[in-house]
């Protein structure tokens, strides 16, 4: 994996990771950032950051991703860091039915303190724990459908989708953004300044681009 | 593999409670003094830091140290009182110059009041751990082996430290069902377990969160977290008055106290710092409160200022969760703190605080009026 220097990229997207505690949010995280994973990590007490960039049609997208606790309690804390986020990997363990069935809630919790565009993806972690699976893949996808959702099974500890997972919200996010900015008939590449949220149309998701020197 | 089974088995309370066959004794790794494996970074000071910050005559001193101590607390505490009643300064100079190790359990209950609330409760512990059930279970169980994890004493899957850990957070989620188990308690009550028994322990945990001597901590935990963010805002302020050019910074580069400083009030520094910090900050915490928490916190924006204000947002947030090993030497962080004066300010600005969030209440829920409710008077 070639790590591009983190300064480097045309578009930074911030990306939320929620979903129940102890479903692999932090140790999703840690694998596609920096290929580690830890039978025992720590609880996350209130909100992790880090930042990968990767390359989708040429362009740098850099990911800003925000790691929160999923205790019910933290979200006094936790909702707070949805805002401005256009896309959430929304997390459940495969292996605890009971964290998938709170993805509903999760999804209120997204629709409450986001913006209606923000592309989600549900996440059925913990893959290689197949002789305890509890929730099957099929029911997931069904579920992901009609919601609307991106869906994908990945495991932190194989290091199996984990890549995919990102790549492929990063890449839908790309795609959002950039076909909203040609529906309005304005270039890309023209957006404000790195920091600045853009809205690109009234209730859109919205993104935050750099120009100059780094735009391909 | 095994903690990712641990895990799922976590699922069944019922075979966690019944089969209590501890699980293989991990191979033995060196450990530090403490107790923590020697690899760990996050928790361990390494040798030639620990070394800057004490002096040769180390092993002499700490002796007469010692001696001093045991004068003053007298057999199994039966001076303290007394002692503390007549000579407070002499006891916070001791306090803040660190408790000796082997008195830390011991001293530790008597400075918080937990000593007197264990007499006064006898056989309430084992009642709670033996017969209550607390809807907290499960989640208290899934988080067992994520507290500490690298610690001796919590390594082995349902050893006697995770079942001590396991029965204190569940007594207190029995004990106080408003409160019940938050994450990040565990760090508090592991941290005394390595310092005292499962009841001692959990007798403290019931003097930090009502308020036996200072300020009750439970809004730490409550529902909305109030006082976590009562705690932030009043750093936030305080980051800007006292150090002007940092809080600007953290403005334009759109830092907010939550992104780093969260757990430094909810497990206050028990989470990711240092262990023989830690102790220390404890030390003082137990006995001066929890401004201490911002005395330190403060200390260490200071003490990496110059860096700090020239880092862009990211790098910040990094700076501000990985602070340089000298940073989180004891002997140069803690006199700095100290030095750091917040009392006076803190009140005001939890009156005002108090006066933003219910404008239309009568501010008079001064601390001292509510701490202890739902509590016997101490004496
Ligand atoms: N077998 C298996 N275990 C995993 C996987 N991902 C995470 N785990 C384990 O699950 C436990 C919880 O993982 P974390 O990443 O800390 O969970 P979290 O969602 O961040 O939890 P909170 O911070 O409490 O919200 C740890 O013991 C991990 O080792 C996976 O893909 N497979
Ligand atoms: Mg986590």
């Amino acid at each position: 994996m070639a790590y591009r220097s983190d300064d480097d990229y045309d578009y930074l997207f911030k990306v939320v990771l929620i979903g129940d505690s102890g479903v692999g949010k932090s140790n999703l995280l840690s694998r596609f950032t920096r290929n580690e994973f830890s039978l025992e990590s720590k609880s996350t007490i209130g909100v992790e950051f880090a930042t990968r960039s990767i390359n989708v049609d040429g362009k740098t997208i850099k990911a800003q991703i925000w790691d929160t606790a999923g205790q019910e309690r933290y979200r006094a804390i936790t909702s707070a860091y949805y805002r401005g986020a256009v896309g959430a990997l929304l997390v459940y363990d495969i292996t605890r039915h009971v964290t998938f069935e709170n993805v509903e809630r999760w999804l209120k919790e997204l629709k409450d303190h986001t913006d209606s565009n923000i592309v989600v993806m549900l996440v059925g972690n913990k893959s290689d724990l197949r002789h305890l699976r509890a929730v099957s893949a099929d029911d997931s996808q069904a579920f992901a459908e009609r919601e609307g959702l991106y869906f994908m099974e990945t495991s932190a500890l194989e290091s199996t989708n984990v890549e995919n997972a990102f790549k492929q919200i990063l890449t839908q996010i790309y795609r959002v953004v950039s076909k909203k900015a040609l529906d309005i008939g304005e270039d890309p590449a023209a957006v404000p300044s790195q920091g600045q949220t853009i809205n690109v149309n009234s209730n859109d998701v919205t993104a935050t681009k750099k120009v100059g020197c780094c735009s391909a | 593999m095994r903690g990712a089974e641990a895990d799922s088995d976590a699922e069944k309370k019922q075979t966690y409670i019944t089969e209590f066959e501890p699980g293989p004794v991990p191979p033995l790794k060196p450990v530090d003094k403490y107790g923590f494996l020697k690899s760990d970074q996050s928790t361990t000071v390494p040798a030639e830091v620990s070394s800057k910050c004490k002096p040769r005559n180390e092993r002499e001193r700490e002796e007469k140290r010692l001696r001093k101590w045991r004068k003053m607390i007298g057999v199994g505490g039966a001076d303290w009182k007394h002692y503390a009643r007549r000579k407070p300064s002499v006891v916070k100079r001791r306090i803040r110059k660190g408790i000796p190790d082997c008195l830390r359990g011991l001293v530790w209950q008597l400075i918080s009041g937990s000593r007197d609330l264990l007499l006064m409760h006898q056989g309430v512990y084992e009642q709670l751990v033996l017969y209550e059930t607390s809807s907290s279970e499960l989640d208290i169980i899934r988080d067992i082996s994520r507290t500490f994890p690298s610690h001796v004493f919590f390594q082995q899957r349902h050893g006697p430290g995770q079942r001590s850990l396991y029965n204190v957070l569940k007594a207190y989620s029995v004990y106080d069902r408003a409160v019940g188990y938050v994450q990040g308690m565990g760090f508090l009550a592991g941290l005394l377990l390595l310092y005292m028994s499962e009841e001692d322990a959990f007798w403290l945990l019931v003097a930090l969160l009502k308020g036996a001597v200072h300020a009750p901590m439970e809004g730490l935990y409550l529902v909305g977290l109030p006082l976590v963010q009562q705690y932030l805002h009043q750093l936030d302020r305080l980051v800007k008055e006292q150090l002007p050019k940092l809080g600007t910074h953290f403005e334009e580069e759109m830092i907010n106290p939550s992104m780093y400083a969260s757990q430094w009030f909810i497990t206050v520094f028990s989470y990711s710092f240092p262990f023989p910090l830690a102790l220390r900050i404890w030390d003082v915490f137990l006995f001066e409160g929890v401004k201490i928490v911002f005395k330190v916190g403060l200390a260490l924006l200071k003490y990496c200022h110059d860096d700090l204000v020239k880092l862009p947002f990211e790098k910040l947030v990094h700076a501000l969760r990985n602070f340089p090993e000298d940073a989180l030497c004891p002997d140069t962080l803690l006199p700095m703190a100290f030095s750091i004066k917040v009392s006076k300010r803190l009140e005001e600005l939890t009156f005002e605080y108090e006066q933003m969030n219910n404008p239309s209440q009568e501010s008079s829920t001064s601390l001292k009026t509510i701490r202890l409710r739902g509590l016997p008077k101490l004496c």
